[in-house]
């Protein structure tokens, strides 16, 4: 009995020297209580906390946030449609344009065209460069000119791009068409049309116009005159004007040679190509001697002779929307030797579109 | 002096060093000029390395976009990062309610998930009940639950080819139906896609079991083209499970020969004898107990469940609706990835589970088990009448019999006898008394048990 109560004094007088003999054990039992039994809910793999994207990144507000909820909208495809009565039927019409370079002849020659403009919407791709920069800014204002105007005149829908993938810096004329860079070239230029249609298209479009930044001069009825066809894809015959210094006159020459009709020395050429080669047109090197549109013209022919192609060139070529949401792009990598736009005419093809071109039927590209 | 002690030109070096390292001027000199070099770099790249940026703020139905900004970072959820939810659907009522459930379950945040859906062919009211569906989610009382922007599109294809398994899953119906399928699908993604979708996943409706963090699980790869191992529930008959996605694949020697030999137009489907192509399947490569985070590098995939950077479809990558190198639809969707120098990859070990449709073989063995079922309860029936009939109709004594034959061995059986000794030692002396009063007539039979000696 004596033993105990001295032992208990002992151990009191312990704990009073030395409190953290006894606190210490107690505070890690809680510690560890407090480790194992208060998380309440097992953590997820992945946090959830919201990163900055970098000090200089800017908020998007055309982002569509708190919607209300029963904000669902609703498309009827089926009743989408693409007829060459296309100003009566009040169908959209996409003009689309890769932008190195703003020309004002360009712009005034669009706001040239006839076609009811709250039917009408634009989109521009610029490449990741300073040339890029220019036309942005130059485009920024003309746009800003239009669209804050008279609302009559206004387009009913406006889309820039910036190419996320970085350019060719800008390059020569001579350089440009050297047959070594065409294949990266045009590429790049696919890729670029591909994002640029496949971001403005929208559920409503019936038609697509590619319009090229570089052409200046077009009829004014541009767009009915190529609906009124009534074809998937129809392509018109892209020249140039010039000073004929022999001649001493001004005068006309083909531009564009990429609207042609496949030869059987075409084919030859590509058989006996490595898989990742591509033909491509207006190089001596590779005489294909395909018919070209370029080269059909007549001054005096119907202005609507019709002829079945097989490639086309992308300087003023009207497709209908169906075609690209069915899937045809332009291949950015040799798809049947071609690229590009000839690419474009092919995989249309391979989906059972036919492509036209109009060999008297002229727009005018710009010269340097 | 050993060559050892030779001062070389690093230990010179080093010497110098330190001798500029005791010097605390000649420290802070070098920190400066190490600030100053890294901040003017800093500058420089903002001043000169931004690229223009137009203000359309002001300006009507005009839009601007930097299609870097949306490239698809491996932690998009953290960044804010939009992901375009593309399910395509034909007569897909009843498989909704699960659909919803697992939709409502997802982890990605759902206000950054546009949804997309396309109505195609349906003879139900998948449409009725879509909307209704939407409806109930996008007006739930906790708002997180809510997606962002909705759109349903109604297109009919056309349908030559029905939707049973067995019309859908037959050797002959795969090449049209696939160059369908790839229309419905490219349909479906080109009206929707916006300029600021970063991510696009690809969605069957019917897939009974999938992780909630099914998004982050595929984007956290940071591929450009990720697909998930695809797995099926079978009955216990038919073996428990059974790989169902077998559209993601390896290109192989053998297939890209069989490519060879087939026209323009022929479209190779994987999982039919007809075309062998000895390709390596995603789904077989399963591991239960595998890593989940595996990668296995694809050519074809399956469109169960695929996630993939939008910018792959921006820049033209599709379902091709043509025979594309002799595939259709996201087979060729694969292949023509990896022509565009994208990433296509599969995760063996990651499994999601495909609803179980019985085909009609199999429709026909269940057939088959459920007329068996019946036809034992039914004999089963007989046997009871007959059998009392027949209990009814005789006196059954075989128990009796039985009983009693029992009964009689029981004493007979000579192997349970013990040894008796009997003493006849005696015998000899035994002395006979004639009985007396009315038995004196009666004799003795003659016996002398010596007599046989």
């Amino acid at each position: 009995m004596k033993a105990a109560s001295l032992n208990r004094n002992n151990f009191i007088r312990q704990i009073r020297r030395r409190p953290l003999t006894l606190l210490g054990p107690l505070f890690l039992i809680v510690l560890t209580y407090w480790f194992f039994f208060t998380s309440s809910k097992p953590t997820s793999k992945y946090s959830y906390k919201t990163k900055k994207n970098g000090f200089f990144s800017r908020q998007h507000d055309v982002i569509p946030r708190n919607l209300p909820g029963d904000h669902i909208a609703h498309y009827d495809l089926n009743k989408l449609a693409s007829t060459p009565m296309a100003v009566y039927n009040k169908e959209k019409v996409l003009i689309l344009s890769p932008m190195s370079k703003f020309y004002n002849e360009y712009w005034s020659n669009l706001l040239r065209l006839t076609y009811p403009r709250e039917l009408l919407e634009l989109g521009f791709i610029v490449p990741r460069n300073k040339d890029g920069d220019l036309a942005l800014k130059k485009l920024e204002k003309a746009i800003k000119q239009i669209q804050t105007g008279k609302k009559e005149n206004r387009f009913s829908k406006i889309t820039i791009l910036r190419q996320d993938t970085e350019s060719l810096d800008n390059q020569q004329e001579k350089h440009r068409h050297a047959l070594k860079v065409q294949k990266e070239r045009r590429a790049a230029m696919a890729s670029a049309r591909n994002s640029l249609v496949f971001s403005a298209l929208g559920p409503y479009t019936s038609w697509v116009l590619w319009l090229d930044a570089d052409i200046i001069e077009s009829p004014p009825t541009l767009i009915q005159d190529l609906v009124s066809h009534d074809k998937p894809i129809i392509s018109a015959n892209c020249y140039q004007r010039y000073f004929d210094e022999e001649k001493k006159q001004d005068s006309i020459r083909p531009y564009d040679f990429n609207n042609w009709v496949e030869s059987e020395e075409g084919l030859k050429i590509a058989e006996n190509m490595a898989d990742d080669e591509i033909i491509v047109e207006g190089y001596a090197e590779i005489a294909t001697y395909r018919p070209l549109m370029a080269h059909f013209y007549d001054a005096n022919g119907d202005k609507n002779t019709e002829m079945e192609l097989d490639g086309v060139g992308g300087a003023a070529v009207l497709v209908k929307a169906d075609v690209h949401r069915d899937g045809a792009m332009f291949p950015p990598f040799p798809f049947y030797h071609l690229i590009e736009t000839e690419g474009f005419a092919k995989m249309a093809k391979r989906l059972g579109y036919q492509v036209f071109g109009l060999p008297n039927y002229l727009v005018y590209h710009y010269n340097e | 002096m050993g060559p050892y002690y030779k001062p070389s030109p690093q230990n010179e070096f080093l010497n110098k060093l330190r001798s500029i390292a005791q010097n605390k001027y000649s420290i802070s000199i070098i920190g400066i000029v190490i600030t100053i070099v890294l901040l003017t770099n800093f500058i420089i790249q903002i001043v000169l390395g931004q690229l223009y940026i137009p203000n359309f703020s002001s300006v009507p139905n005009t839009d601007f976009f930097d299609l870097r900004s949306f490239e698809g970072l491996p932690d998009g959820w953290q960044h804010e990062e939009r992901v375009l939810f593309c399910v395509p659907l034909r007569d897909a009522a009843a498989h909704l309610p699960m659909f919803f459930g697992h939709m409502k379950n997802l982890s990605y945040p759902h206000n950054l998930i546009d949804l997309s859906f396309l109505v195609s062919d349906s003879t139900d009211d998948t449409m009725g009940v879509l909307k209704t569906h939407l409806k109930e989610i996008q007006n739930d009382p906790i708002k997180s639950n809510r997606f962002g922007e909705i759109e349903i599109f109604e297109k009919d294809f056309g349908q030559a080819i029905g939707q049973g398994f067995s019309d859908r899953h037959g050797f002959e119906a795969q090449g049209p139906r696939r160059k369908l399928m790839a229309r419905a699908r490219n349909w479906l993604w080109t009206v929707s896609i916006k300029p600021y979708h970063s991510w696009v996943y690809w969605r069957d409706a019917d897939v009974e079991t999938v992780p909630k963090t099914i998004i982050e699980d595929l984007m956290h790869h940071g591929k450009d083209v990720i697909v998930p191992n695809v797995w099926r529930p079978l009955p216990d008959w038919l073996g428990n499970q059974q790989p169902y996605d077998l559209n993601s694949w390896q290109e192989s020697e053998g297939g890209l020969q069989l490519a060879k030999t087939l026209g323009e137009d022929a479209v190779i489907v994987e999982g039919y004898v007809e075309y062998a192509t000895w390709r390596p399947h995603l789904a077989y490569l399963r591991d239960p107990y595998g890593d989940e985070e595996v990668e296995m590098d694809l050519d074809g995939i399956g469109g169960v469940s695929i996630l993939s950077r939008a910018k792959v479809f921006r820049s033209g990558a599709n379902f091709p609706a043509f025979s594309f190198e002799k595939h259709a639809e996201t087979e060729a969707f694969g292949k023509l990835c990896k022509r565009m120098g994208y990433s296509v990859v599969g995760l063996p070990h990651y499994v999601i589970w495909h609803i179980y449709e019985p085909s009609s073989d199999d429709l026909k063995h269940m057939e088959w088990m459920a007329k068996e079922e019946a036809r034992q309860i039914e004999e089963s029936k007989l046997k009871q009448f007959y059998d009392k009939v027949w209990s009814e109709g005789f006196e059954d004594v075989r128990d009796d019999w039985e009983n009693d034959r029992i009964n009689i061995f029981k004493n007979t059986d000579t192997n349970k006898l013990k040894n008796v000794k009997v003493d006849w030692s005696d015998s000899d002396n035994f002395q006979y008394k004639p009985p007396l009063g009315k038995d004196k007539d009666k004799v003795l039979a003659a016996f002398d048990p010596q007599e046989g000696k």
